[in-house]
């Protein structure tokens, strides 16, 4: 390889690098947690759901019995197959706020229906968790505020550069790679450390960053693409195409009645088609019409499937409407275009899978995280023997308070959100907009801390936030379940129990990361913005 | 000493930071755009099959990244330009010739 390529690439991937890698860091954080964004929206929804009051077998009773004290419900609800704490009832719906074409943004009402006790039937609004969400939009825009769309049209960006990033790096390291590969070589030259662990990071998740990158390009431009495309290739017939073979597109109602096979006919029906699919939820279109449809999802680990299954099937007499997305039965081109999503999403092969992505997204964040690392260590002014320890550079200084406001904010942030979860619940009015709050509120303090103490010190102090804020998590679960007064709550399945151990563990390695760094700052190399002995603050000439 | 004599030689190519870019975000987008419609086209069921027209989408953004990334390895920006230029000129008059035939 030339010399002069080598060079050229060494500052692509540095200029790609430094302008993405804060974002990436963010994303790839709370993209790890978002694989358990289920565990999370169960363990932060109180309890109280009426799930189980009306078995499958009981349905068609619900059914009818909503429709006919809320008739608009027919033309759209969810049946929920296998309910958790999360799933407020039997029989759930979205009621508009104003009638007329959707607005953006626009929020609508969760309603649930269920049979009590006594037979009577209980209709009552709901206040989904939004915690899980939350973290998901972090994801998605990593904390850009503002509209979605301008959020994730950043991360598009992001990812073009990450892209580029990813190309640059291998090229860079390709002379060198044999001989770098398996050597992480620790000691003295805490530099070539450093990079050893950023190189091997790099490498061997480079398939789980490829994929990270390119889907992250098609989520924060699809729209773009589409439109270009629309024009140049279609001949504005996409929308055409579009609604062709979507499941999501239900048959138009023909205003004649007919009698619905009963929800679990119509579960026994898709067993007998695949008996792998395990169905979630089953969506009504037009319920009680001749055309009445019925969009049954469900996931299959085995298959690499878009986030879920989905089989429209008649809601009259149980036959196949559209099976474009169901496992087994996708067509070449719809199993290749869900096996993107599926690459990004982490969304097959089940639990294990789930807990891979979680570490590579992990991995990832480190990956953004060293390489800023390499960019203060390789600009850092050394001592000369028995010379007292120069003045860093600003750029290096502000760099160090920067990644560990940015970084450690996040995750601050994030563990400080969860944390409250329980406490806000039923407590304030917009739980969305405190959730919101709270995360900017710590992650803008974190930043402006570490601006403040520069990066050294800050990095010591946000650690141990980081710890503290991640030990409330399970320490709320703990207090609701010795002190019931509380009106705070502990769920007991696996899948709740699960968020606070993993918050636990999270605690006890924000704590020994904090001791390492506090050890670093007071005893390590005095010549270099992680220590103590030269750095008050960035400002500091 | 002979490689970097021979280094020397072959002249190093020109970082050209902000033309190299360019070619890479503007022809290079063009470029990906001009393969996925002929991908559309030349691949199995045409650009009607059903929901093809997603893996078409897709197909965008490694053929972008590709020429972005790679973009910098022309000797000089006026030769990314040249060959990103006329690797466009080419895939489009192929997509015309796609419409057409089709048509």
């Amino acid at each position: 390889m030339r010399t002069d390529v080598i060079r050229i690439y060494k500052e692509v991937h540095t200029w790609t690098a430094i302008l993405a890698g804060l974002a990436l860091f963010v994303a790839f954080y709370a993209g790890a947690i978002t694989m358990f964004k289920e565990p999370l929206a169960r363990w932060a929804t109180p309890p109280g759901t009426r799930v189980h009051e009306v078995p499958l077998e009981r349905t068609p009773e619900l059914m009818a019995r909503t429709i006919e004290a809320r008739p608009e419900v027919a033309q759209q609800f969810t049946l929920v197959v296998d309910g958790h704490e999360a799933t407020p009832a039997r029989l759930v719906w979205f009621q508009r706020g104003q009638v007329g074409a959707a607005v953006r943004g626009e929020v609508p009402q969760v309603w649930s229906a269920s049979i009590d006790g006594s037979g009577a039937l209980q209709l009552r609004p709901e206040q989904p968790s939004q915690l899980a969400e939350l973290v998901d939009v972090l994801h998605r825009t990593a904390g850009i505020p503002g509209d979605m769309d301008i959020g994730m049209g950043f991360m598009g960006i992001v990812s073009a550069l990450y892209a580029v990033a990813l190309v640059s790096g291998v090229i860079v390291l390709l002379p060198t790679l044999i001989k770098d590969f398996f050597a992480v070589r620790l000691g003295k030259n805490l530099k070539r450390m450093w990079l050893d662990a950023h190189n091997v990071v790099g490498i061997v998740s480079l398939p789980f960053h490829l994929i990270m990158a390119l889907s992250g390009v098609v989520f924060g431009m699809h729209d773009l693409f589409y439109d270009a495309q629309n024009e140049l290739i279609y001949r504005e017939e996409l929308p055409q195409y579009f609604r062709a073979h979507s499941p999501f597109v239900p048959p138009p109602a023909r205003s004649e009645p007919a009698a619905m096979m009963p929800p679990r006919q119509l579960l026994d029906l898709v067993h007998a088609r695949a008996p792998g699919f395990a169905p979630t939820s089953m969506t009504y279109q037009h319920a009680g019409d001749t055309a009445a449809s019925v969009l049954v999802r469900g996931t299959e680990p085995s298959y690499l499937l878009r986030t879920q299954g989905y089989l429209l099937m008649s809601a009259v007499d149980g036959s196949v409407l559209n099976s474009y997305y169901f496992p087994g039965e996708r067509n070449s081109w719809t199993a290749l275009a869900s096996s993107f999503f599926s690459l990004h999403f982490g969304s097959f092969g089940g639990l294990s899978v789930r807990w891979s992505y979680f570490f590579l997204g992990l991995a990832g964040a480190f990956l953004f995280y060293s390489g800023n690392l390499l960019w203060i260590e390789s600009r850092r002014r050394t001592a000369r023997r028995d010379q007292p320890a120069p003045e860093q550079r600003r750029s290096t200084r502000l760099m160090a308070a920067g990644t560990v406001g940015v970084c450690l904010g996040c995750i601050c942030g994030i563990s400080g959100t969860i944390a409250a979860a329980k406490w806000l619940q039923g407590r304030v009015d917009n739980v969305a907009v405190w959730h919101m709050g709270l995360y900017y509120a710590v992650f803008l303090g974190s930043v402006g801390w570490s601006f403040l103490r520069g990066g050294a010190q800050a990095a010591v102090h946000l650690l141990w936030l980081a710890s503290v804020f991640t030990l409330a998590i399970p320490l709320t679960t703990l207090l609701a379940w010795v002190f019931p007064s509380l009106g705070l709550w502990a769920h007991t399945s696996a899948a709740a129990l699960s968020v606070d151990l993993s918050a636990a563990i999270g605690c006890l390695c924000f704590s020994w990361m904090a001791l390492a760094t506090a050890r670093r700052v007071r005893h390590g190399p005095a010549d270099s913005v992680w220590s103590a002995h030269t750095v008050t603050g960035p400002g500091r000439a | 000493m002979n490689a970097a004599r021979l280094e020397t030689r072959r002249a190093a190519i020109r970082p050209d930071w902000w033309s190299k870019t360019l070619a890479g975000v503007l022809a290079g987008f063009a470029l990906a755009f001009a393969l996925s419609g002929l991908f559309a086209f030349l691949t199995a069921g045409g650009p009607a099959a059903p929901n093809k027209f997603q893996v078409t989408m897709w197909f965008v953004a490694p053929a972008w990244m590709a020429a972005l990334s790679l973009c910098f390895l022309f000797r000089s920006g006026l030769r990314a330009w040249l060959w990103l230029g006329g690797a466009n000129v080419v895939a489009w008059a192929a997509l015309y010739l796609c419409h057409r035939v089709a048509a």
